[in-house]
């Protein structure tokens, strides 16, 4: 899967021939002319009026911006456009429909898919990606694997973005006032905007950032401050991910940036810090984790983590030792640490001034402490987005005192924009300081702290300019301003743009397609308020490359770059620094005192969301969908607290509360998560949005109503709220409903001195030994595992596995996966192929001398809903395994399907025949897994809501357009009343086939080099924890794995013969901890010896199943 | 009738005619000492006449129910088996319940007529042909079930051995294959001896039809029926053939369904013991469905002479030993999970008593395998009422265990992650009360235009008709004067 070259010729025409693509590339070219006259003469008020005249009845679905109509207008334009402009690149979608080629591209093949690649840019930098694009239009989004900081993995939102492209609810056409504008006359107020503030020197405009790493973007805007003095500029991040900069700023005295490397640490000690979800680059510290948590033989290390959380997180999910503390206590906690690990200087008094944590065993920090130090140089510490200044500054100290600095973070310099805050922007309104604001994307109303009352702030603007992807809360606040303008932003997919990965690599970001709905860049809209010459983001870019790029061949240098999608050796270099101690000391000063929260004063956490981010992503159908990978939770957010604190306040699961703090108040459905420290509440930011688009209407209730100002941005942790029940309930949809393992060994963990004594331990631990009966016929793979040419298999890491979910939205978009909505998911009919099973282990209390886990029988057999009232599960170990169709050699499916339309074939297959399938669902039944999917309603044809008026319900044409682009061709789309399930990716399989028997020819040589490709879910992995390949080659990485002594088949004891089998997890915990005694083994695992007898007993009668 | 019940050891004997010996002093199978005149009469009147009020008041209410049954089943065929409440995991609900329910229902009827009949059990002449009636009904009943319950309804053809241009054959080894011959066979079986036996009394209908339209219907449906020796010669030939050839059915339909279960490896569906606990539940339920049927026809149409407490009792003693079978089977399925150590197994079986479908359990075991102990009391099994409720909790008690055993069995398995709580939704509720409508819709029909009493069965079972019996064969000149005419 190699990037193809784009033609740089091509590329280049495309961008200036794109519709909206500059003025250059308008006034000229006789084809385009044509287009652009009409363009106008739609817009003059005399063809108006004929139109209204003449066809009363359709005009408004000539204005109406979502009706199929205007979409075939502006998508035929552009084929046409693309068909005359560039003969067809690849890059856009098929022109045939509307007009044949009239000359083929070079090196078209029709149907065949083309990679290109680009990069997805983030808050603070970029995830390299290689995208696939069919017939011109982008489907499916891998992970750049050359990229030197990658490993092809990615996150869930790269993965779902593709979504946010085909979303017909995106902002389509260029607004005055709210009412459609012309593109000219939208270009023609900019090109005016631009002369008259510099004709003022920029006095009273003010332009609203979002955070970027484009180097372009940073050169326009120094251009733009040089031409514009006057001009001010703020910088808004709903989640303030920037603080991790600003700290090392203050504590390092030079303008950098921390860069964890959690490969290098043996010891890590996250404060509160979601690195493995919730921070940005997560899938960058996921692959160097695991890369940590790699274990192959009894005699490798491991590292260890110890998390200190209010919230249970993903990373919390990964720990060897988790604290649950609240959020406010954690600046306590980091004191007492640093006494114990800073050297006594400047910095002590200021430390015992912080105190102690409440209820913390003061040896569980001692003893984290004396790792930490034994671990000098190999340890790290991290705080988290959430902390205060204090515990940034302290964590930093801490490394540097343990010689961490340079080893396990190194530091990149980061220029500090030196934008003000939202407040201050708040407070040039309010002065009436700005006559125009320019809104460069972002949401404010909807993200901006409530205090600051952003939509009539916003008003105090004579003119607000904004480039938004929607028309969103934002845009509704001021559309009825006369002197108003919004601008559509184009997708990543449709933009050209540079962007810097964590890194520090410059990374392309190139088009693979035109803008579907004439959406511009923020370069552009930048350089044309800059009044630059040059207004096409492809000509901007490219002189920022060539700024940047420096010497050699430019041309060659550049087609380069866009081919591997990066500048090669351009990462940053670690910058030299040193601890600015009095900074530091500094910094603790401003600390508050804190007060312990408790059940009349509780501390609210506002966290971004695992799947709508900070509320952008809250229209993509796959992000909603997707089980929150703590909660398993889908389409909402809700008030997270633990048993205690429901217990407290008299409140259960799904009873609305309303919280106040201060003035304000919200209210939202409860929802007890194990593992969460008492009197904290966690709030998850995206939700209860106004205007989202259809998607994401009445998801959630919006935590952001309650959120003060603190600092640049908003909150993060505040004190003081109260809670009551209103007496309503609300119904959330769960994936996952029941939370024991119930001792079962599904997934198999060991501590890793177990493993040592035992390093075939999940092997020990079948409950029973396999029955011993004569096959009666012998299994045709015994032979085929032998001579077959290939057969498939997967192996699934659980110790590299952290649970963040990037493979389900991977195979969503590779298999046409769709999404069912919240009623459905509830009555349990998500349609996932692949799915993330999170299990809690605990003890009633975690003493020494408290019995194991589980101790009441009864319990277990409870509803599901009583599972939040009982006391393990205060303080759980959490485990994840990602669920999919196993391909068992004797397949239990295979056998009752009355039809033939599930059967194996000769590579080991469980394949699946939708055209034969009737649905009977006997399959699913008989699946111990439960893997498979049932249509019970046409999931595609009909939109959510309307699955039970059958025949009468009706996607809108828009949506359906569109919804059919974002399909994978190669898979087939499938129709209610049949069943569906994981195939192992079999298109990417018949593809590698088909290419190596094309390659072939006549040698015969039709195996398929090893490893060559791989399933859609292992691609995304960023852990590198699914490994699929050819059993047959010996030297594949999967059958490696299988030989490792952790390898186990789940269910083994029913003999289905799985063709993908799990590692089992190892766990590392210090043994000097003060809970060692209860985490001697794995709680998992103690659960299972209750129930099952101990696995590593000697030879003889066990007592298992006793 | 005050009648019935007063000496049922005393035969009426024209006078003069001396008391039979003692060994020839049975309890006569019809009461009172009907004779063959009275009998015809009584049942051949049912279906002639004016239509009494409270059969419209039966029958109308079935129609609206099968007109919900069409509606329900047009809405969930053309929107999908979503608007079931069927789910991940519990991918078979209501639809599999109600298809095991009514087929079980649809056991007793041929077991009425062939095994008894084989086994020389006279009273079953009574009662067989309305519990063949009630078999074929259920058994349409059952069949849309499976039918319907697919994801796309059109391409059910697949499931037959059709030769079709794609070669494509269903796959054997699949239990739901082999519903398809084993439900479809006992149904033409089980529809061909009611038809078999219908022959003579339809011919009686015929002879005395007064109009020339039943004339022509039951002419045509009587095949010529003559009575004649030949004709009954060959009649009870091809009587005995067929309950021959239904006895195996009666045993293997429901052992076959049972199959679809005890062939997986659910814990709870895996095992051995199904076939037979599946046949005598289902022998359970249809005699329990036959005594709710009867009971309130008996009186209606004054039937108390053929149908006398006798067969009452016997058919209560039949459910009282099936109960208790199916009770045991229920113990030895914890004896099984437990003796067999497999935790899977355990723990289901745990689930279902403890789980939270609890009450379903409770629901089952109470009214499977308490209620039936009842009967051990003549007391009880004399009390006409009581044996009602009782003949109508034992089909509730069969329809919850089947919901258990579907249900539960799905609901928790192997991944507790997997685990979840299915509900019904109003279709599924609609869907069942409409194979209600269906049921009795036919069934009003069949005892409003067919005799629902074997006629010349019932004659055959009189004292009158054994010729060694003092007042049997050619001696009898004048007939008995009945009382009640």
């Amino acid at each position: 899967m190699k990037a193809n070259v784009p033609d740089s010729k091509a590329r280049q025409g495309m961008a200036a021939n794109s519709p909206r693509g500059g003025a250059g590339s308008l006034s000229h070219g006789a084809g385009r002319q044509y287009w652009r006259s009409l363009d106008q003469l739609a817009e003059t008020p005399e063809f108006r009026q004929w139109v209204e005249r003449e066809f009363p009845a359709g005009a408004s679905e000539w204005t109406d911006p979502v009706s199929r109509r205007h979409f075939v207008k502006i998508m035929s334009a552009s084929f046409f456009l693309a068909g005359l402009g560039l003969a067809g690149s690849g890059c856009r979608r098929p022109v045939e429909n509307i007009v044949p080629f009239t000359k083929m591209p070079e090196n078209y093949v029709h149907g065949a898919p083309k990679y290109y690649a680009t990069a997805m840019p983030t808050a603070s930098g970029a995830v390299p990606l290689l995208v696939k694009s069919n017939d011109g239009r982008p489907t499916k989004i891998e992970g750049n694997a050359q990229h030197p900081d990658s490993n092809g993995g990615t996150d869930r939102f790269a993965q779902a973005s593709i979504l946010s492209l085909y979303d017909p609810d995106r902002a389509q056409r260029f607004t005055q006032a709210g009412n459609n504008a012309s593109t000219e006359a939208a270009f023609d107020f900019l090109n005016g905007l631009g002369k008259s503030a510099q004709a003022k020197g920029g006095q009273g405009i003010s332009f609203l950032l979002e955070p970027s790493e484009s180097p372009s973007r940073r050169r326009l805007l120094k251009k733009l401050a040089e031409k514009l003095p006057q001009a001010r500029f703020y910088a808004h991040q709903p989640v303030d991910l920037d603080i991790h900069r600003r700290a090392a700023t203050l504590a390092f005295g030079q303008e950098v940036r921390p860069y964890w490397q959690f490969d290098k640490a043996k010891v890590i000690v996250s404060l509160d810090c979601d690195f493995l979800g919730s921070e940005d680059d997560a899938h960058n510290h996921i692959r160097r984790f695991a890369q940590g948590r790699r274990i192959e033989q009894p005699s490798d290390s491991l590292s260890r983590l110890y998390v200190v959380e209010s919230l249970m997180s993903v990373t919390g999910f990964n720990s060897d030792h988790r604290l649950r503390l609240a959020s406010s206590a954690v600046v306590h906690l980091v004191g007492a640490l640093a006494r114990a690990i800073v050297p006594q200087g400047g910095l002590s008094a200021k430390l015992e001034a912080l105190g102690k944590p409440a209820g913390v065993e003061p040896r569980w920090i001692g003893e984290c402490a004396k790792d930490l130090l034994a671990n000098r140089g190999r340890s790290l510490v991290v705080a988290g987005y959430r902390q205060p200044m204090a515990v940034h500054l302290l964590a930093h100290a801490i490394n540097a005192a343990l010689g961490n600095v340079g080893q396990t973070v190194v530091f990149h310099s980061a220029p500090d924009g030196k934008e003000g805050g939202l407040p201050e922007l708040a407070q040039a309104l309010n002065a009436g300081q700005v006559e125009t604001l320019v809104i460069l994307g972002g949401n404010p109303v909807y993200t901006a702290p409530a205090d600051l009352d952003w939509a009539q702030t916003q008003r105090k603007a004579r003119n607000v300019v904004r480039l938004g992807y929607y028309e969103d809360e934002t845009f509704a606040a001021c559309a009825d301003l006369a002197n108003s303008w919004h601008f559509p932003l184009a997708h990543y997919l449709e933009s050209w743009g540079d962007a810097q990965s964590s890194d520090g690599t410059l990374v392309a970001i190139q088009p693979l397609i035109a803008p579907l709905f004439g959406g511009i860049t923020e370069l552009e809209l930048l350089a044309r308020i800059a009044g630059e010459t040059v207004s096409s983001s492809y000509e901007i870019v490219r002189q920022t490359f060539a700024g940047l790029a420096g010497g050699g061949e430019f041309e060659s240098a550049w087609r380069k770059y866009l081919h591997d999608g990066f500048l090669a050796n351009s990462a940053a270099k670690p910058a030299e620094v040193k601890l600015d101690e009095g900074a530091v000391a500094q910094g603790l000063t401003a600390k508050k005192d804190t007060i312990n929260p408790s059940n009349d004063s509780l501390e609210v956490v506002f966290f971004r969301d695992y799947k709508v981010d900070d509320g952008r992503y809250n229209n993509n159908g796959w992000l909603q969908e997707l089980p929150d990978p703590v909660t398993k939770v889908v389409w909402d957010n809700a008030v997270l607290m633990s048993r205690r604190t429901a217990q407290e306040l008299g409140v259960k699961n799904l009873d609305k509360v309303e919280i106040h703090l201060g003035q304000r108040s919200v209210r939202g459905p409860v929802w007890v998560q194990p593992g969460m420290a008492d009197h904290s509440l966690g709030l998850a930011l995206g939700y209860g949005r106004k205007n989202p688009g259809r998607v994401g209407q009445g998801t959630g209730f919006n935590a952001y109503e309650l959120r003060a100002s603190e600092g640049a941005n908003g909150q993060t942790i505040a004190l003081g709220a109260t809670v009551h029940a209103v007496g309503e309930t609300y119904s959330l949809s769960c994936t996952q409903t029941h939370w024991s393992m119930e001792g079962r060994p599904i997934i198999r963990e060991a501590n890793l001195e177990e493993y040592r004594q035992h390093p075939r331990f999940a092997k020990e631990m079948s409950v029973q030994d396999a029955p011993v009966v004569a096959p009666l016929y012998p299994s045709p793979f015994d032979e085929l595992k032998k001579h077959g040419l290939h057969q498939w298999g997967m192996s699934i890491d659980l110790n590299r596995c952290v649970g963040c979910s990037a493979c389900m939205m991977a195979c969503q978009s590779e298999n046409n996966v769709p999404i069912v909505g919240k009623d459905q998911v509830r009555r349990g009919r998500e349609m996932h192929w692949i799915r993330i099973d999170r299990y809690y282990a605990g003890r009633a209390k975690v003493s020494p001398d408290s019995p194991p886990a589980k101790e009441d029988f009864f319990e277990t057999f409870q509803p599901e809903a009583e599972q939040q009232f009982q006391d393990w599960i205060d303080n759980p170990q959490v485990v994840t395994q990602p669920m999919l169709c196993q391909h068992c050699e004797s397949a239990p499916c295979e056998n009752v399907c009355p039809v033939n339309a599930t059967s194996h074939d000769e590579e080991g297959l469980n394949v699946m025949t939708y055209n034969r399938c009737v649905g009977t669902r006997y399959c699913s039944n008989n699946c111990p897994y439960k893997v498979r999917r049932f249509n019970f309603f046409d999931f595609n044809k009909r939109p959510i809501g309307q699955f039970y008026l059958g025949p009468f319900g009706h996607r809108k044409a828009d949506e359906w357009d569109l919804l059919k682009m974002v399909k994978n061709p190669d898979v087939t789309v499938r129709m209610r009343g049949v069943m569906e399930k994981c195939t192992y990716c079999i298109q990417r399989i018949e593809q590698a086939k088909i290419a190596q028997k094309a390659k072939a020819r006549d040698s015969g040589d039709v195996i398929i080099p090893t490893d060559s490709f791989t399933t859609a879910c292992a691609q995304a992995c960023p852990a590198g924890a699914i490994v699929f390949g050819n059993l047959n080659a010996p030297e594949s990485r999967v059958t490696q794995l299988k030989k490792l002594d952790r390898d186990y088949p789940v269910l083994e004891v029913l003999l289905t013969k799985p063709r993908t089998t799990y590692l089992a997890r190892v766990r590392n915990p210090n043994t000097a901890m003060p809970d060692a005694e209860v985490t001697k083994a794995p709680l998992s695992l103690q659960e299972f010896e209750q129930k099952m007898g101990d696995p590593f007993e000697e030879e003889g009668h066990k007592a298992k199943g006793e | 009738m005050s009648t019935a019940a007063a000496n049922p050891i005393t035969t009426k004997l024209p006078s003069g005619v001396p008391q039979p010996p003692p060994e020839l002093q049975r309890i006569p199978l019809v009461a009172n000492g009907r004779s063959f005149g009275w009998i015809s009469n009584q049942v051949a009147a049912l279906t002639e006449g004016r239509t009494p009020v409270w059969w419209w008041i039966c029958f109308v209410p079935s129609v609206l129910l099968l007109g919900l049954l069409g509606f329900t089943l047009s809405y969930q065929i053309s929107t999908g088996v979503g608007v079931w409440g069927n789910m991940h995991p519990v991918m078979w609900a209501w639809d599999i319940v109600n298809f095991v329910w009514w087929i079980g229902i649809g056991h007793a009827g041929t077991l009425i007529s062939a095994i008894l009949f084989l086994l020389r059990q006279r009273w079953r002449t009574a009662v067989n042909r309305a519990a063949e009636a009630m078999t074929i009904f259920a058994v349409m009943c059952a069949g849309i079930y499976p039918a319907v319950h697919v994801g796309r309804v059109w391409y059910d053809w697949w499931l037959f051995p059709i030769p079709n241009s794609n070669s494509i054959w269903p796959q054997f080894r699949s239990p739901l294959m082999w519903d398809v011959f084993a439900v479809s066979t006992y149904f033409t079986v089980s529809v061909l001896f009611w038809y078999m036996g219908l022959i003579p009394d339809l011919a009686v209908l015929r002879d005395r039809a007064k109009t020339k339209l039943r004339q022509f219907l039951y002419g045509l449906f009587a095949l010529g029926w003559t009575g004649s020796n030949r004709h009954w010669s060959n009649y009870e030939k091809a009587y005995l053939i067929l309950a021959g050839l239904s006895t195996p059915l009666v045993l293997s339909v429901h052992s076959i369904v049972s199959l679809d279960f005890s062939v997986s490896q659910l814990p709870g569906w895996h095992t051995t013991i199904f076939p037979p606990y599946f046949v005598a539940g289902a022998v359970f339920s249809g005699f329990g469905m036959v005594l709710s049927l009867l009971i309130p026809l008996r009186s209606m149409f004054k039937l108390q002479d053929i149908i006398t407490m006798r067969h009452i009792d016997v058919m209560c003693k039949v459910t009282l030993a099936t109960g208790s079978i199916v009770g045991y089977a229920y113990a030895m399925e914890f004896f099984i999970a437990w003796y067999s150590g497999n935790p899977n197994e355990r723990f289901h079986f745990l689930n279902r008593a403890l789980g939270p479908y609890q009450w379903a359990w409770i629901m089952m075991v109470s009214c499977n395998v308490l209620v039936p102990q009842l009967f051990w009391f003549k007391k009880v099994r004399q009390n006409l009422v009581i044996v009602f409720i009782m003949s109508i909790l034992v089909n509730v008690g069969m329809w919850f265990e089947r919901f258990v055993i579907i249900v539960l069995s799905l609901h928790r398995d192997f991944i507790p992650s997997n685990w979840g709580y299915y509900r019904p939704t109003w279709v599924d509720i609609c869907t069942y009360l409409g194979t209600f409508g269906l049921f009795f819709t036919m069934f009003f029909l069949f005892i409003r235009f067919l005799p629902m009493i074997a006629v010349s069965e019932v004659k055959g079972v009189t004292p009158q008709a054994d010729p060694h019996h003092p007042a049997g064969g050619a001696k009898i000149e004048e007939p008995i004067p009945d009382e009640e005419e």
